[in-house]
């Protein structure tokens, strides 16, 4: 294969990786969670191991 | 057989020598917070075995079979940060929906895997050293046993020292540096574990 | 939106003191303890990170209007991503000693919670100039909290500090402290070799921790010593004038 033939080969890997990222992130969110896991909490009941409250990913795991 | 025994050395070496917290210091975000009770430390620890493995599985290929070819080798964070986000995320998904069992005891740390450092650095430092195919293996697998067992083991020191008579201003995370400050020296004294074995 | 007087300043100086992201916040930890070694490459890391949260916290708020809720954590990450290469390449062309002696860390910037955290709590809110203010503040709390910490891993660890090493654009030379060279002979040595190790690093973030924790408790607690001063003060006041009310009344009685 010549070196632009890779190179789009690359740029379409790079693409898939980042529109399957953004699907399944979107997804994750939007996933009812099993039964029995609605009250799950960090031990800490606060999530230091990121910072405070800051962290996006916390505050997503709080609302749900 | 010469093969198997230098995969088994280099696991063993990145999981006690070289370990991945004590002294690389991949991780540490995780290991000083989630390291207060042992039930939640040995669920990360799990959680960032299993991410690691995958994660090195498939970062490694991506970078020599495509990356590289089309001239783009500079672009491996990106790509790196794009393969463990989503393979957080779909191992997340997954979970969720087979297992609630699984998802009850690892589901609430796999959304902190993607900001632990050790993942994005275990793939990182994989390619910049030029490591083959069994030795990246072996990297990852070492590297993520030993954040296992750093961890728990820390854990475990940790519930030890909330009953302990700290004086009040090391109470909570000055204590417990200092604690890893100890275990880091213990670990200084694994280096050359191996260097008297031939291969 | 309203803006109290002063605002700026604050914003930036929360970042240095009050909300000091490695000795408050206790975030991006992994850097601090692996790149301060020494001041240089403290200094170093330090400044790699504020131009990447700088250029990361102006671009999301540039974007804020665009990125919808849904995927902001992605958008942010792959921004972030970007930003982390290009620095990385600019470093390795400019300054290769800088680039070898961080390594995997320049990369590490990327999963830095701090970057994340800013561009999630602050910069998605927030207009471009604020922004600005609060990176530029943050950064550079960031980077005078590593400056601290390899200021006491170099002087122990290696006994003098060294500059030109890293930056080499500067001349070489060396202040000796705890040991002292001259001519390649060395004439007196009381450094600590274990600061330079993982360990030492560990132990002098405890203890700044320690200190930091010590200075906080003692105006806690001052400041509750003097407010039940002042309630036993007032108590006895209070008690003083009802004392004196009753001796009133009762002198009036005889």
């Amino acid at each position: 294969m010549s070196s632009v033939g890779y190179l789009i080969l690359a740029i379409a890997i790079l693409v898939i990786l980042l529109a399957t990222f953004i699907i399944s992130f979107v997804a994750y969110r939007r996933t009812p969670l099993p039964k029995g896991c609605e009250h799950l909490k960090m031990d800490d009941q606060k999530c230091s191991s990121c910072g405070h409250s800051e962290c996006s990913f916390y505050k997503g795991e709080e609302k749900e | 057989m010469s093969i198997f025994i230098s995969f088994i050395l280099a696991i063993l070496s990145s999981m006690l020598i070289d370990n991945v917290v004590l002294s690389r210091f991949y991780g540490i975000c995780p290991f000083l917070g989630v390291s207060k009770k042992v039930k939640s430390s040995l669920g990360m620890g799990i959680a960032v075995v299993f991410v690691i493995v995958i994660a090195t599985v498939i970062c490694w290929p991506l970078y020599t079979y495509v990356l590289v070819p089309a001239g783009i080798a500079f672009m491996d964070t990106v790509a790196y940060i794009l393969v463990i986000a989503s393979l957080v995320q779909l191992v997340g998904l997954f979970i969720k929906k087979k297992s609630p069992a699984l998802y009850e005891s690892l589901g609430i740390y796999l959304p902190l895997i993607t900001t632990n450092c050790a993942v994005l650095g275990v793939a990182q430092s994989n390619t910049d050293q030029g490591l083959t195919f069994l030795n990246a293996l072996a990297n990852g697998v070492g590297t993520s046993i030993g954040f296992l067992l750093i961890i728990v083991t820390f854990s475990c020191v940790r519930t030890r020292l909330e009953s302990a008579n700290t004086p009040k201003a090391f109470k909570g995370l000055p204590i417990a540096l200092i604690t890893a400050a100890i275990m880091a020296i213990a670990f200084m004294g694994l280096q050359g574990l191996f260097s008297g074995i031939k291969l | 939106m309203s803006r109290e007087k002063g605002y700026t300043k604050k914003n930036f100086l929360k970042g240095l003191i009050a909300e000091n992201p490695l000795f408050v916040s206790i975030l991006g930890t992994c850097p601090a303890l692996a790149t301060t070694k020494s001041i240089e490459a403290a200094l170093g890391m330090g400044l790699l990170f504020t131009v990447v949260l700088i250029c990361s916290n102006i671009l999301v708020s540039l974007l804020r209007k665009l990125i919808s809720e849904e995927i902001r954590t992605p958008a942010y990450i792959v921004i972030i991503a970007t930003f982390v290469t290009m620095v990385k390449m600019m470093t390795n062309a400019f300054l290769p000693e800088l680039y070898s002696t961080l390594g995997v860390f320049i990369s590490l910037i990327v999963v830095n919670c701090i970057v994340l955290g800013r561009a999630e709590a602050y910069a998605s809110k927030n207009n471009v100039f604020d922004s600005l203010i609060d990176a530029l503040g943050m950064g550079i709390g960031y980077t005078v909290a590593l400056l601290i910490m390899a200021f006491f891993r170099e002087v122990l660890g290696s006994g003098m500090i060294t500059f030109g090493t890293i930056f080499t654009f500067i001349p070489k030379f060396s202040i000796p402290i705890l040991k002292c060279v001259k001519d390649g002979v060395v004439i007196y040595d009381y450094s600590i070799q274990m600061f330079q190790n993982p360990a030492g690093a560990f132990i002098v973030f405890g203890l700044i921790l320690a200190v930091i924790a010590f200075v906080k408790n003692r105006k806690a607690e001052l400041k509750a010593y003097q407010e039940k001063q002042e309630k036993l003060k007032k108590a006895e006041a209070a008690r003083l004038a009802a004392a004196a009310k009753a001796n009133e009344t009762s002198g009036g009685d005889k």
